[in-house]
């Protein structure tokens, strides 16, 4: 029987210092090889959204390669993007800390066609009501 | 007493800045701590930079997460690398403390 499965993740912590927020986009993208484990007609859907000092994870031009030899999560935000998983960023976060929508993480420099989405809380509200399982970091 | 402080976090939860006394003192942002230096939350500085003190901030750990010494939300505050760090512990100040 077809089913498809939604997970939200909600990511609330800012990027570096705990793993958190990095598991996160690595669960997420790890959810589509799930999909060996599936049946026939069984899909896994993950969205990431960034609320609170989560939004941090998406501004563009971290440079903890060049400081700390680590990839940033804004490479794994890319990543993601680029195998056409859903991003949401809270427009609200955003404002309240003064992160305009061009220091955001573009996709398209690994040739990704999707690109984050600033949306109102109450977008990502909808999400987490139309969502099967809701996993924080 | 000459004090340093390297305050990393950017979700305090700690009381003991607000307390601080010395007759010097100099607070270094690290880590998550330079959100503190970077971001106005409703228009509105941190609160920590509130505090009659010196203010630095790590280039590194800025530059890292994204920003850079263009985004510092205070003229007060004073970019530094490592090396400007070791100089502040061991030629400026009598301790350090990591809160």
């Amino acid at each position: 029987m077809a089913r498809k499965l939604k997970q939200l993740y909600l990511v609330q912590r800012p990027p570096i210092k705990s793993e958190n927020p990095k598991l996160a986009y690595t669960h997420a993208m790890a959810s589509q090889t799930a999909e060996i484990y599936l049946e026939d007609g069984e899909e896994v859907i993950p969205t990431l959204a960034m609320v609170g000092d989560g939004v941090y994870n998406v501004v563009n031009n971290q440079q903890l390669m060049k400081h700390y030899g680590l990839n940033s999560n804004e490479n794994h935000v890319q990543m993601a993007l680029l195998i056409d998983l859903k991003v949401l960023v809270c427009k609200e976060d955003l404002e309240a800390r003064g992160i305009s929508a061009d220091r955001l993480a573009d996709g398209s420099a690994l040739g990704a066609d999707m690109t984050i989405e600033v949306v109102p809380f109450s977008e990502i509200q909808k999400e987490m009501e139309a969502t099967d399982q809701i996993l924080c970091f | 007493m000459k004090l340093g402080v390297i305050l990393s976090e950017a979700v305090r939860t700690e009381e003991t800045y607000d307390r601080l006394q010395a007759e010097k003192l100099s607070v270094v942002l690290a880590g998550n701590g330079i959100y503190h230096a970077v971001s106005k939350k409703n228009g509105k500085a941190s609160e920590v930079l509130s505090k009659k003190a010196d203010f630095y901030v790590l280039t590194e750990d800025l530059e890292s997460r994204g920003f850079t010494a263009g985004d510092l939300v205070d003229s007060k505050i004073k970019p530094i690398g490592f090396d400007g760090l070791v100089d502040l512990i061991m030629d400026q100040h009598d301790k350090f403390i990591w809160l």
